[in-house]
């Protein structure tokens, strides 16, 4: 088989968060997973990703911050000749240290913000951090950096979009990604209390082409739920194709939620190099290019765009990751998603568990 | 609940009074006397693609009209800018314009080397008005009520800043201060009459707010001309062995062939979009409509952050 060029590394330094985010997408257990890879292995995966031909790495967690070690680790990936960029929640990253890794080689820094409101957003990460994030956000700016925003959308925040665009405006932000929760981990759990209505949508997608208008400096990804769109999504620009995303303990996987997938072989950096975990693993060879595809899949036209979809999806919802994603109307499975759909019309119960050691229903 | 026929006309006029594009800061230059020769004319030649869509959106609207009262009205506006016969009219007001700043009347004429975000904003108002009903395409047009004034403003300030553009010249700004308020009294009566619901009051504001942004716009896009070019201080050269030349960026890479590489190597922030034009018009004689390749080149490589403008 052709093995495709990897252009973007995700690397998952650790599952610690001070957040406790109700749609995160880190492993439903992930506290059971150790963090096997300290900085000297990190610069060793950098400098092989490279020669792979990844230009971007993306160090992220969790909150990467937590590792006392992350000065090492991004002084590791400029040297490997990356353009390091940190996803963090901003809330436990001091002015100083964000100088000191911009020394080291920082590039850009992707800001996490849960809801344009203080209230709202504390109330989604379950812990008070939305006034220290704003503070962040103005430190990363002061140094120079690009910033952008990261905001998931639930229905609880979409009719403030109009407000989160003026907000990353008014922090300085060169982008903002405001994209729909995927139901995966935490998010799946919760999602009769997070999936919007169509009528939320349709709103948001307004404040979008407003704020684009407004704003035409200000770059901003709308990415709608495959919950409501006719075709699943190209996820990830298809399985094993173009990312690499390599969580705590080394394992490397095509997309930050390929682990949930029981069954699947995915090898570890620790044991084998990055260029045989990309090529050679069975989990990574599992459903690259076409010829695993089912029907309807397997005669469809659009396959070509979206590859079949989310696997992840696919074994989340129906138990076979093999399956057409159920967010395709042509899935015979499409039932499931259209059930959720109908929920999210309705009344119900829509207490929120937060992202923790043990799932706790916390209210909302 | 709707507002009242004054309430109404007064929030259209404040749209006019918070957005329109005597706001601007090229405007703002222009008039009060600070913009250079090169300046005026590539305003005055990228102005003219506006001129040139005014008719074209005047004639839409009259598509959508079923009245012929207002119809044996509006159409004033088309011979306004066309004449009733060859050699006059508004859009030729324009080119003699032209003339007068020193520029080639074929020149301005052929909408060559018209600047990217220039094109957008004229562009996008002919698609609202396509897109929009009749009433949101009136709106739209209300802008003629701020028109008069900054016309008067602009012939004082052409007159008292700028003697060496001949004052025959001036006529369109002229002619505009009569027909501007006359087309926007007839406009502004459609609107107060047919928008009867808060609704349609909103659609209305809204859209004259949408079009003081297009005119806001193509003078963003007039400014980008004499803007200073500089690569982004985020983006890193990398010579990749599959890609060749790449920009990587925040979130992106792009790819950069050797022309586009030549351009940018001028970009040290020193040199305004034109000045790189002409370099590589001198450079490059062989290659005809390359101003305007060079002007989209450089207006896609901001666009992705691969350059932004020196302060």
């Amino acid at each position: 088989m052709n093995v495709p060029r990897p252009f973007n590394l995700v690397a998952e330094l650790t599952y610690r968060c001070p957040l406790r985010c109700v749609y995160c997408s880190n492993p439903i257990e992930y506290s059971e997973f150790r963090e096997d890879l300290d900085a000297p292995t990190w610069t060793r995966v950098f400098s092989e990703a490279a020669d792979l031909g990844v230009l971007h790495v993306g160090l992220t967690g969790g909150e990467p911050s937590l590792r006392e070690d992350l000065e090492e680790i991004v002084q590791g990936a400029a040297s490997a000749q990356l353009y390091p960029h940190l996803v963090t929640a901003g809330n436990t990253l001091s002015a100083e240290r964000l100088a000191a890794l911009c020394d080291e080689g920082l590039k850009s820094v992707q800001l996490s913000i849960q809801d344009s409101q203080r209230e709202a957003s504390d109330r989604i990460a379950g812990v008070t951090a939305f006034d220290e994030k704003l503070r962040f956000a103005q430190a990363v700016k002061e140094l120079g950096l690009p910033l952008s925003l990261n905001v998931p959308l639930h229905r609880d925040n979409l009719s403030r979009v109009e407000e989160l665009i003026s907000l990353a405006h008014s922090l300085g932000a060169h982008r903002i990604e405001l994209a729909n929760t995927q139901y995966h981990g935490w998010a799946l759990l919760n999602r009769g209390a997070l999936l919007p209505s169509k009528s939320q949508l349709r709103a948001a997608d307004t404040a979008v082409a407003e704020g684009r208008r407004r704003f035409p400096d200000l770059e901003i990804l709308f990415v709608l739920p495959d919950y409501y769109s006719d075709r699943p999504k190209p996820c990830m620009g298809g399985w094993a194709q173009k990312n690499i995303v390599i969580p705590p303990h080394g394992v490397v996987l095509p997309c930050h939620a390929a682990g949930e997938i029981t069954g699947l072989e995915f090898w570890k950096v620790t044991e084998h190099s990055l260029a045989d975990c990309w090529a050679r693993s069975p989990g990574m060879n599992a459903y690259r290019g076409q010829a695993w595809l089912p029907e309807p899949c397997r005669s469809c036209p659009d396959r070509e765009r979206d590859f079949g979809g989310c696997r992840c999806q696919a074994f989340a919802l129906t138990g076979d990751s093999g399956a057409t994603d159920p967010a395709c109307s042509l899935s015979p499975q499409h039932e499931i998603v259209l059930e959720a759909r109908r929920l999210a019309e309705s009344e119900q119960d829509r207490t929120l568990i937060h992202r923790g050691p043990s799932r706790v229903a916390t209210g909302s | 609940m709707s507002w009242n026929a004054e309430e109404f006309e007064s929030r259209l006029r404040r749209v006019g009074e918070e957005r329109y594009h005597h706001l601007h800061p090229f405007n703002l230059r222009m008039h009060d006397g600070t913009l250079t020769r090169a300046e005026i004319q590539i305003w005055v030649r990228n102005r003219y693609y506006y001129q040139t869509r005014i008719p074209i959106k005047d004639g839409l609207i009259l598509a959508k009209a079923q009245d012929p009262d207002f119809r044996r009205e509006w159409i004033q506006r088309i011979y306004d800018h066309d004449g009733h016969r060859a050699g006059e009219g508004g859009l030729e007001l324009w080119l003699a314009l032209g003339e007068a700043v020193g520029l080639d009347r074929a020149d301005v004429a052929s909408l060559v080397e018209i600047l990217p975000g220039v094109r957008r904003a004229c562009d996008d108002y002919v698609e609202f008005v396509d897109s929009h009903d009749l009433l949101e395409s009136v709106a739209s047009s209300l802008t003629e009520m701020f028109a008069g004034d900054i016309m008067t403003t602009r012939i004082a300030a052409f007159e008292q800043h700028y003697p060496w553009v001949r004052t025959e010249g001036l006529e369109y700004f002229r002619t505009r201060t009569v027909q501007a308020p006359r087309d926007a009294s007839q406009g502004l009566a459609f609107v107060v009459e047919h928008a009867r619901t808060a609704e349609d009051q909103k659609r209305c504001v809204a859209a004259l707010e949408r079009k003081c942004q297009i005119l806001w716009n193509l003078l963003d896009g007039v400014e980008a001309s004499s803007a200073h070019p500089q690569l982004s201080p985020h983006a890193i050269w990398r010579e990749d062995p599959q890609e060749g030349t790449l920009v990587v960026l925040p979130e992106r890479a792009v790819k950069i062939n050797p022309t586009g590489r030549e351009i940018l190597n001028l970009c040290d922030g020193t040199r305004s979009s034109l000045d790189v034009t002409a370099i590589l018009k001198e450079r490059h004689p062989e290659i005809s409509g390359i101003g305007s390749d060079i002007h989209d080149f450089l207006d896609e490589m901001r666009r992705l952050g691969v350059t932004q403008y020196a302060k």
